[in-house]
């Protein structure tokens, strides 16, 4: 009797905290494994590194998911606003810089990249909240429009040679933590202190769960959509700063198909593709078991064409579950 | 004639949680006979045709056709049996052609496999004009008016071949002359000795069109009778069955000034309300009556904001307000609880008490525009025990309670904003007696603590039993306000059916 109460709570605690156990699982299975080898502070601290610009992705395209949204133009807004960053820190001698001969202040090349963000974002979020135009559709025009413009802005060329500054922005550390750990830590807690405590967050919340109804609550849905694209794009704007500062340069291809990963991270992490649902503790996880998955199957020797697949089944397993425990009963 | 009975349904018995939807029903049908169900909302007419045409599946209970026993498991089970229903809410494809919407789900096939258009389109212009109904089987079903496409709905229910034929109040939207046209269609149908069980509120189509009619209470049959040894006053009071007044509580308010005052409002859609003028009052219950289909719940939302008006005024408390939106009318003390529960009510994946104080979170708010969730929770908690929700915990997500124990969430969300007008539009749908007259005692409370309310609702002896006035409208406009000592289902019925 007692054994099998026990069982259900177990299977309670298993379906209310799914990301978490996988989560958890994981690590135990890579531990085991690996004999402990993988797990070293040196090589966690490494994942975390590599997770962290997609952390500000998945925290962007995590809120829109919530108002029952979606963003394709992650990848190519992140590439664009990376080389809009790039090109106001290159290196003044360097001849083939988008302004050669010039040198900025280090806040220029963050805030413009932050603004171009933010444009995209607003630009995204009135076509969807007042142009009522589908968030797939909306998203995937403006996918395009930024893989455009960053090839006409950088003439399709690499956007390199960096200086410095620039590149310490995301290199340097405080103490044994890494500057980016810290920056991803910053932007997560502002996002939970949006989502969590504040009106317009949990508006967010409402309109994903129940538009209508959310309109009827006098809730202003137009303007609070618009406001979560717009939230997002500063944070993508963020998160083509630190690419670029981290890797030196930017070219056409930086982000790449991050927006899969992103919006797989956030599914993952328990944010329901039907609205209304999901936490920032759920979305950091979630890039962390997709990041986990990936470097634990590199450890372990498996081929990277392997990992792909792993990783698509892991997606769809993620979303088959997450349908089954929201499917509105009949 | 023959004996057997086309369609028998003897002691169904159908519970949902909480509810006993129907006991022990026995409904027995004569081919080639219109056999009217009569009953108030919430009687158990539905249910029992849900149960007939496989949506609900019994609890106990035996289905006959023709005398042989069936038990259908769905719907397509039951059309293969040759049972066919027409739904009070349209249920077709709007972008597709009127011959593809009949031939839904049994589209003729050509011998590799693909659909037969031109076979879908002959068969479907022969039985078109076979009904006298005067329309192309190519054209979108959706460029047709509300009464065509509910006229071409009882085609494609006829074009089952049915033995049984049931209509659920098909002629909420039809006009007199179409009404008349639906009524050969059912003469002929009586002709081919089929079977038609038809569900209507209105008195005169029940005499003009039926042979018989059985009357359902509170889940359960009454009896079936003649329509010739039938009146009026006899089906209203076999309906209605016991003192109306009992079933509504007490309330002493003291009518006071006006709250809010509708002038000349008119909807920019030309078939929807038109030159609506009304005031509320504090202390004040007004019921809105009405058919399906009289835009009441059109009007209501437009006051509420969530819908356009072309012209007209309104006044809360003397202020005229401009392009009115939700946030602007709960700002001014209007609150609403909209009739579709599901649709635009409930928050299904949040908990009680954030669904409780979505609407008010403005008001809780600390200096760093930060939400008070302790405070919030507080209150949500008050509010739902003084209105007796039933939850287990108030972190228990909405979607899980009951329908009476939702609605009494959303009133408490809405009296957490404080409202002076609060506008019900069928606040006890769905609902089971006991929560209904809980619900009744909340809104005694509200008028008697000087709030007005507006309600909008389908059932008579609510309307009658709970209002102060009650304002009637018909196809969009008002056709009449009855005083308390007026209120009668006759006074209401006469209104309502003005214009048809």
């Amino acid at each position: 009797m007692e054994m099998k109460k026990l069982l259900k709570d177990s299977k309670k605690v298993a379906t209310q905290y799914t990301t978490w156990v996988t989560f958890v699982g994981l690590l135990l299975l890579l531990s085991i494994l690996t004999n402990g080898q993988a797990l070293r502070w040196g090589s966690i601290r490494n994942l975390l590194i590599a997770e962290s610009v997609r952390s500000f992705a998945a925290l962007g395209v995590g809120m829109i998911i919530i108002t029952k949204g979606i963003d394709l133009s992650i990848g190519y807004v992140v590439c664009l606003t990376a080389s809009v960053a790039a090109s106001f820190a290159q290196n003044p001698d360097y001849s083939s810089a988008v302004y050669a001969g010039q040198s900025f202040p280090l806040i220029i090349p963050i805030v413009a990249a932050v603004a171009a963000g933010g444009l995209f974002g607003l630009f995204n979020g009135y076509l969807i909240a007042y142009g009522k135009l589908p968030p797939f559709i909306a998203t995937l025009g403006s996918m395009s429009i930024a893989k455009g413009l960053q090839l006409i802005y950088t003439k399709a060329a690499v956007v390199g040679s960096l200086n410095q500054n620039f590149k310490n922005i995301s290199q340097g550390s405080v103490g044994p933590v890494p500057n980016l750990i810290i920056y991803v830590a910053i932007a997560a807690f502002i996002v939970w202190i949006l989502l969590k405590h504040t009106r317009q967050g949990t508006h967010f919340y409402a309109i994903g769960g129940n538009a209508q109804a959310a309109r009827v609550s006098g809730i202003n849905v137009e303007r609070d959509l618009m406001m979560v694209y717009f939230y997002a794009g500063l944070l993508y704007g963020t998160a083509g700063t630190l690419l670029a500062s981290r890797l030196g340069l930017a070219n056409s291809l930086t982000a790449n198909g991050m927006e899969l990963d992103a919006i797989a991270a956030v599914t993952v992490g328990g944010v329901s593709q039907n609205g209304g649902v999901g936490k920032v503790s759920g979305m950091m996880v979630g890039v962390f078991t997709m990041g986990l998955i990936n470097y634990g199957m590199s450890f372990l020797g498996v081929d990277s064409y392997y990992q792909q697949l792993v990783k698509g089944f892991i997606i769809i397993i993620a979303v088959y579950f997450d349908m089954k425990k929201y499917a509105r009963r009949a | 004639m023959d004996t057997t009975f086309a369609l028998e349904m003897e002691g169904i018995t159908k519970t949902f949680p909480g509810v006993k939807a129907l006991d022990e029903v026995t409904l027995r049908v004569k081919p080639g006979t219109v056999h009217a169900l009569m009953g108030e909302n919430g009687a158990g007419k539905s249910t029992l045709m849900k149960c007939l045409f496989g949506i609900y599946q019994e609890d106990r209970g035996i289905i006959k056709l023709k005398g042989k026993e069936h038990r259908f498991k769905d719907s397509h089970d039951a059309l293969n049996q040759g049972v066919s229903m027409i739904h009070q809410e349209l249920s077709n494809v709007p972008e597709r052609s009127v011959a593809e919407n009949l031939y839904l789900g049994r589209e003729p096939l050509n011998k590799i496999g693909l659909i037969d258009h031109k076979k879908m389109n002959d068969e479907t212009r022969s039985l078109l004009e076979n009904l006298e109904i005067n329309v192309k089987p190519e054209v979108r079903i959706g460029s047709l008016s509300i009464s065509m496409q509910q006229t071409c709905e009882i085609a494609k229910a006829v074009s089952y071949n049915a033995s049984v034929v049931v209509m659920d109040e098909p002629t909420s939207s039809l006009t007199d002359n179409e009404v008349q046209h639906l009524f050969k269609i059912i003469n002929r149908l009586r002709e081919q000795n089929v079977a038609v069980i038809y569900i209507s509120h209105k008195m005169e189509e029940i005499f003009t069109i039926a042979d018989e009619v059985s009357v359902m209470r509170d889940g359960q049959m009454i009896g079936t009778y003649d329509v010739t040894e039938m009146t009026n006053e006899k089906l209203i009071s076999l309906m209605v069955g016991r003192d109306a007044t009992l079933r509504f509580p007490e309330f002493k308010s003291k009518v006071g000034e006006v709250l809010l005052k509708v002038e000349n409002l008119s909807s920019p859609n030309p078939r929807s309300f038109q030159d609506v003028s009304f005031e509320v009052h504090r202390g004040e219950i007004l019921g809105i009556g009405g058919l399906v289909g009289a835009q009441r719940t059109e009007l209501m939302e437009a006051i509420f904001g969530v819908r356009a008006i072309r012209e007209g005024k309104i006044y809360v408390d003397g202020d005229e307000i401009l392009n009115m939106t939700p946030r602007k009318a709960i700002e001014h003390g209007i609150g609403m609880i909209t009739e579709d529960r599901r649709g635009s009510g409930i928050f299904p994946l949040m908990d009680i008490s954030n669904n409780t104080s979505i609407a008010s979170l403005k008001e809780y708010l600390n200096k760093l525009h930060l939400l008070k969730h302790k405070e919030m929770k507080e209150e949500s908690v008050r509010y739902n025990k003084a209105l007796r929700t039933k939850t287990p915990t108030m972190e228990t997500l909405i979607q899980n309670l009951s329908g009476g124990n939702q609605q009494k969430v959303i009133i408490s969300r809405w009296l957490m904003t404080l409202p002076d007008v609060l506008i019900m539009d069928e606040p006890t749908r769905g609902i089971d007696v006991g929560a209904k007259y809980e619900i009744y005692q909340i809104m005694g409370q509200l008028v008697e603590q000087g709030k007005a309310i507006i309600m909008v609702s389908s059932e008579m002896p609510e309307l009658i039993g709970m209002s102060h006035r009650v304002m009637v409208l018909c196809s969009g406009k008002c056709t009449g306000v009855l005083d308390k000592s007026e209120c009668t289902q006759e006074n209401i019925m006469r209104l309502a059916t003005k214009f048809m």
